[in-house]
């Protein structure tokens, strides 16, 4: 009985905390992209021609680990397949952020573009499944700033 | 060239559910199946080891338990008393063939008894004390033999084995440990079954010996009253092994009821030193032969 009562609480926090911090973030990523929005992040490997930009490398990355709530859902799944939809919300964000801090970095070093971006990811958790489920999430790319003075 | 970045419409990459209806429906579905496969196999190894395990190799493997439970020499009048109860029962109940019980006495304070493989049924002192008379002595007897006689124990570890097969089938590597309570469970409800066709086989036994079941609630309302003093009452029914204590003495009346056992007679006394027996003080535990 006990034993239930806390696996109850566990999830009921994770529900409860993990909703509320997915809520918050969305509002931050939303706001935040828009105002980044005049920085585009692409993927193309040729950068343009026409001027001579100074290149830099830009990193944004995340460690994001998931609540008992989502884990529990997607163990369910673990017996029925088909989507994790716990886990996708998860990872949309991660990524987005990930994102958001390269760029965050590309514009405070002025640049206009960030060029050839890409992105890794690589899982903490490996070999210690029960114990950790985090993941990182990094964001890279070349940042192109237009020369000082020309 | 012009390099943009679209706004991107919300939500194109994540699936529109909510999570609260996910869970509900995932773990609904994961219950019932982890349900139905744990009632199949534990049904099924319950009557596989029935028939796989003969009663004599039952019976061999009681014997060695018996070592494990025999801590105390029983005193000689209580043996020859408990013994002389015994085929009286066994007289009206017949077990199967091969299958022998012995009754075990523990001088420890446990408030309890019970029957384990091969007719093997271990008595407590903290419950003998406790008896108020020799019907429901009789009754607790008769209720451990019908265990035996049924064959409760093998079956029991049977379906145990079948339910934890189940769960490990299901489960194993799956963060969804919590979920191995529905096998649990399943196991719980096999138990009660059982207990309530062991009161009944009792209840049949004590009307053939003394004509009437009078006295035989008794026994419950010690067990029913000792759980109260313990500070721990009754666990909800689902979480029990046993039937709930009250709902039992109303099983137990209503089927006296019904079949027409209960005519009134006095319970029979348990012998006036029954009580001294229990703390007469003997040596070493009794040398195997």
């Amino acid at each position: 009985m006990g034993d239930i009562l806390i696996f109850l609480t566990l999830l009921a926090l994770g529900y409860g905390f993990g909703q509320y911090a997915e809520k918050k973030h969305y509002r931050s990523l939303i706001e935040r992209e828009q105002i980044l929005n005049g920085l585009p992040a692409i993927a193309s490997r040729i950068p343009p021609a026409d001027v001579f930009y100074d290149q830099q490398l830009v990193i944004g990355n995340v460690v994001i680990s998931v609540d008992y709530f989502k884990r529990f859902l997607a163990a369910l799944r673990n017996l029925f397949g088909g989507r994790v939809t716990s886990y996708e919300t998860l990872l949309d964000r991660a990524r987005r952020e990930a994102l958001l801090r390269m760029k965050e970095q590309a514009q405070s070093m002025g640049a206009k573009l960030v060029f050839n971006v890409k992105y890794e990811t690589s899982s903490i958790s490996k070999g210690r499944k029960n114990a950790i489920g985090s993941v990182e999430i990094l964001a890279y790319g070349t940042a192109l700033i237009p020369p000082r003075n020309g | 060239m012009r390099y943009r970045n679209p706004s991107i419409p919300e939500g194109i990459n994540t699936s529109k559910v909510h999570p609260l209806r996910e869970f509900a429906l995932r773990s609904l579905g994961a219950l019932v199946l982890i349900g139905v496969l744990a009632l199949t196999l534990g049904y099924f190894g319950g009557q596989l080891s029935r028939w796989l395990v003969s009663v004599e190799t039952e019976a061999r493997w009681g014997e060695s338990l018996r070592e494990k439970f025999e801590e105390t020499e029983t005193p000689l009048p209580l043996r020859s008393y408990l013994d002389s109860l015994d085929a009286r029962i066994e007289a009206v109940m017949p077990l199967p063939a091969g299958m022998h019980v012995k009754l075990l006495y523990n001088a420890d304070d446990t408030v309890n008894a019970f029957a384990t493989l091969g007719g093997t049924i271990i008595l407590y002192r903290g419950l003998l004390e406790k008896i108020p008379h020799e019907n429901a002595l009789a009754m607790l007897i008769a209720h451990e033999m019908a265990h035996a006689e049924s064959r409760d124990p093998i079956v029991s570890i049977g379906s145990a084995i079948g339910i934890q097969t189940a769960v490990s089938l299901l489960l194993s590597g799956t963060d969804a440990a919590p979920l191995q309570d529905a096998g649990l469970f399943t196991q719980l409800a096999f138990s009660r079954d059982m207990e309530q066709a062991a009161d009944l086989a009792a209840l049949q036994a004590l009307e053939a010996i003394y004509g009437h079941v009078n006295g035989a609630v008794d026994l419950f309302r010690v067990i029913q009253s000792e759980r109260r003093d313990g500070g721990n009452g009754e666990p909800p029914a689902f979480l029990s092994t046993h039937p709930l204590d009250a709902k039992r003495i109303e099983t137990i009346k209503r089927i006296a009821r019904e079949r027409g056992w209960q005519r009134g007679q006095p319970t029979t006394p348990l012998p006036a030193q029954f009580r001294a027996w229990l703390n007469i003080k003997v040596g070493s535990p009794p040398e195997r032969e």
